[in-house]
């Protein structure tokens, strides 16, 4: 076979083996292992080790995504099969001479803790199979079978006959949701978003006291994020300011609520809903005195500005000097909670559904006014400021609005937030909440209520879920926002345009009133 | 002569050193199409910034129906009345084609969010009457089934359209066009043509013109101004412009007037042999 095949094959098995070998140094091998064991339902107690065959079962899957990947879609089966076993060759080789250096490290006994934090001799153990001597033939091996198998699995997935069963599969759904379509009774039809709607809300009412108090606080966080994430994407997503800061606001709302309803300092006392509200109009307050200078600036210049505003409101409120008003650093302890007709109403499960009910409400708010006269002109404005305004758009006014809404919806998070967690101080607030809530629109998808629902979940819920990454959050975080960036760059679940032509055309010919004049006529 | 629906008076626009437009003074009629002619860099589409708001001459003044609105943001001038399209298209590009032009309806709706939240009646009747008056639009410019495209996909032709079409929507009195035809065929710019004059004669809209292309000039305007280095050198009707030797010498450069007498003399007495 000719250089041009080799080359390449190599080159993909000598950067998945380093890829490997950056995987065990940092303990990420073990961790993956763990969860799939987790994901067979082995009660892994926190701590321990998975059973190596969990660890061999991670080495076939990532021997078989490299010859998976290794293999060129247009090439004949027989050269598939060549590069992948070329690639997973030269992974066994380059692991199998790693593995001798790790022998090496476990014979003579050396701990390499104090270089390296995570590479422990029992994790090092698991890697080589507990064989010792013969680990990497044993790699080489493996690797080189599952490279071919991964291969195999591609040609036969890929194939004709493969892609031919595929879409009979598909037809013979569409051809039964039809038929299902055709034979639903006009009731379900037109209840049948009443009857979900009825069911969904059944399910929030009795989740939150089936599921328990830490589920409740998942849910609650990622409900917070999501309120966070529309007021956001009103100012980002739809007016198109890139804002930096949006932790100031979350602040404001929150401390409005912990200084006016907290026994310390001021002892005020006002009650939760009057002080939310005021949280709320503080917010917007501090939107506007943001907002008017800076109008002008676009872009990167606003980013910086936005971002300075930010780091100022969080210095203030752990400043020295305002510590008599504002708790200082050690922030303010024991806000009350809110009450509903006289009962206190501040339990986990009544937080979850406050703010269930809040993130509704947020959703149905936000989509009311993307399709309206004021979204559309944001949406001008954030696609062409100029001609936005040469078309009549005010583009001061809009931009403020925006603002101001974006804010309103933080000030309201950061309230609840404060009130649930009976605490807020200075590191609530910090820069990374604000990056944050800028990733999950990236990552879910700007404009698109599902996505930020789904952005929401991937950053602040799974976190929480996945306890075993922990230690790898920044490196998962990172690794999956350039996968997204390079796979899905418009977001998990890219927003889509109305199609407004086709649904008000219909409505219209519904009306009997068909459209007049056209050049073509 | 009707009254003049806009007057330009004396308006000169300075870049840093550079005069773009130099005491230009331009009045047009009502219902007139009015085109602004002259070679690369002449100063046209500066002079159509500084009526449509975007530039603010540093001297002169531009009334409209009498009134100054020299200075006024481009957002109160096309609440006036005055709606302009670009030389390079711009669109709202990553928004559907019945979406920009409802963005052009904008100055004439008046529902505010608060209403949009709570769909108040007015809002309702207001974003259903858009909604239509909208589709009627993009049926007129000739769009139709095109609606829910995004404005980046449609092809070049459409986007022109597209862009007069929102351009149509403020009801406007006096509409700027600028390069109309730039980059289209013969068949299209013939229909671009009619289609310009259709707008005038249907829809009593003033239009001033800059545009390259002479067949169109020469076709439908009612007068015609010249421009070169920011200065107007010519007024008139399509006839007195094609004489013009000025108007000749700035196409051609010194010496065009008489070369093209000449070039003028030879194919008369082709003609005449032939």
């Amino acid at each position: 076979m000719n250089k041009k095949l080799v080359s390449p094959s190599l080159k993909r098995g000598l950067t998945f083996g380093i890829v490997m070998i950056i995987f065990v140094l940092i303990d990420l091998d073990v961790m993956v292992a763990t969860m799939l064991s987790k994901l067979f339902g082995a009660n892994v107690i926190r701590g321990s080790l998975p059973d190596v065959g969990f660890m061999v079962l991670f080495l076939i899957l990532f021997g078989m995504f490299v010859g998976w990947s290794t293999s060129s879609d247009d090439a004949k089966p027989t050269t598939k099969l060549f590069q992948a076993l070329v690639a997973g060759l030269t992974l066994g080789v380059v692991l199998g001479l790693f593995d001798l250096i790790l022998n090496q490290l476990i014979v003579t006994g050396t701990d390499v803790r104090k270089y390296l934090a995570a590479l422990a001799p029992e994790s090092i153990r698991l890697f080589l199979f507990d064989q010792g001597a013969i680990s990497p033939l044993l790699h080489l091996g493996l690797f080189t079978v599952a490279s071919l198998l991964g291969s195999l699995m591609k040609i036969l997935l890929k194939s004709e006959s493969a892609s031919r069963f595929f879409k009979g599969v598909k037809s013979g759904y569409q051809g039964l949701q039809a038929k299902a379509q055709a034979n639903t009774p006009n009731w379900v039809k037109k209840y049948g978003k009443f009857l979900l709607f009825l069911l969904i809300g059944l399910l929030a009412f009795f989740l939150p006291r089936i599921w328990g108090s830490y589920n409740n606080y998942v849910v609650g966080l990622v409900g917070l994020y999501v309120i966070l994430g529309i007021g956001l994407n009103i100012i980002v997503g739809l007016s198109g300011q890139l804002m930096l800061g949006f932790a100031a606001f979350f602040a404001m709302g929150a401390y409005s609520v912990a200084l006016l309803n907290a026994p310390l300092p001021h002892g005020i006392m006002l009650g939760f809903w009057p002080s939310l509200l005021i949280g709320i109009l503080m917010a917007v307050v501090a939107a506007v005195l943001l907002g008017l200078p800076v109008m002008g600036m676009r872009g990167d210049y606003l980013a910086i500005v936005t971002l300075g505003f930010g780091e100022i409101i969080r210095i203030l409120l752990k400043s020295d000097l305002l510590t008599s008003f504002t708790g200082g650093p050690r922030g303010i302890q024991d806000i009350r909670g809110p009450t509903l007709f006289g009962q206190s109403f501040s339990s986990d499960i009544d937080y979850t559904y406050i703010i269930l009910v809040v993130m509704v409400l947020s959703i149905f708010i936000y989509k009311r006014l993307e399709r309206s006269r004021t979204g559309r002109a944001w949406l001008a404005v954030k696609e062409d400021t100029k001609v936005a305004q040469a078309t009549g758009v005010n583009i001061m006014t809009n931009k403020l609005l925006a603002l101001c809404l974006g804010a309103a919806f933080a000030g309201l998070a950061g309230g609840i937030f404060a009130a649930r967690n009976q605490f807020t101080g200075p590191n609530d607030h910090q820069l990374m909440v604000s990056m944050n809530i800028l990733s999950i629109l990236i990552v879910g998808g700007v404009n698109s209520i599902p996505g930020i629902i789904l952005g929401a979940f991937t950053l602040k819920g799974l976190p929480e879920i996945l306890r075993e990454i922990e230690n790898y959050r920044l490196l998962v975080f990172g690794g999956l926002l350039v996968v997204m960036m390079i796979s899905r760059p418009e977001g998990l679940w890219p927003a889509t345009r109305p199609n407004i032509e086709k649904d008000e055309g219909n409505k219209l010919k519904e009306d009997g009133a068909p459209g007049k004049g056209g050049l073509n006529d | 002569m009707t009254d003049p629906i806009i007057q330009v008076k004396n308006v000169s626009k300075i870049f840093g050193g550079l005069t773009a437009v130099n005491q230009v003074d331009i009045e047009v009629p009502e219902k007139y199409i009015y085109s602004i002619i002259g070679p690369n860099g002449a100063g046209k589409t500066t002079l159509f910034n500084c009526i449509s708001g975007f530039y603010f001459p540093e001297k002169g003044e531009v009334l409209f129906y009498g009134d100054p609105i020299q200075g006024l943001s481009t957002n109160l001038v096309a609440w006036l009345g005055i709606s302009r399209t670009y030389q390079n298209i711009r669109l709202f590009s990553n928004l559907t084609a019945v979406e920009n032009i409802l963005i052009g309806l904008h100055p004439n709706l008046k529902t505010n969010w608060f209403e949009a939240i709570i769909h108040t009646k007015r809002f309702q009747k207001e974003e259903s009457g858009s909604v239509k008056e909208a589709l009627r639009l993009l049926d007129y410019v000739g769009l139709k089934g095109y609606g829910d495209f995004l404005a980046k996909n449609l092809p070049y032709g459409l986007q022109r359209r597209l862009e007069i079409g929102r351009a149509l929507a403020n009801q406007p009195k006096l509409l700027l066009l600028d390069e109309p035809t730039a980059g289209m065929n013969m068949n299209e710019t013939a229909e671009a043509t009619h289609f310009i004059k259709r707008l005038r004669d249907e829809l009593g809209i003033t239009i001033i013109l800059i545009e390259h292309d002479m067949k169109v000039v020469m076709g439908i305007s009612d007068r015609i101004s010249v421009l070169d280095y920011g200065t107007k050198i010519a007024e008139g009707n399509a006839a007195e412009i094609q004489a013009n030797p000025r108007v000749i010498e700035a196409y051609l450069g010194p010496g065009g007037a008489a070369l093209s007498e000449k070039y003028k003399k030879q194919r008369l007495s082709n003609a005449k042999s032939n």
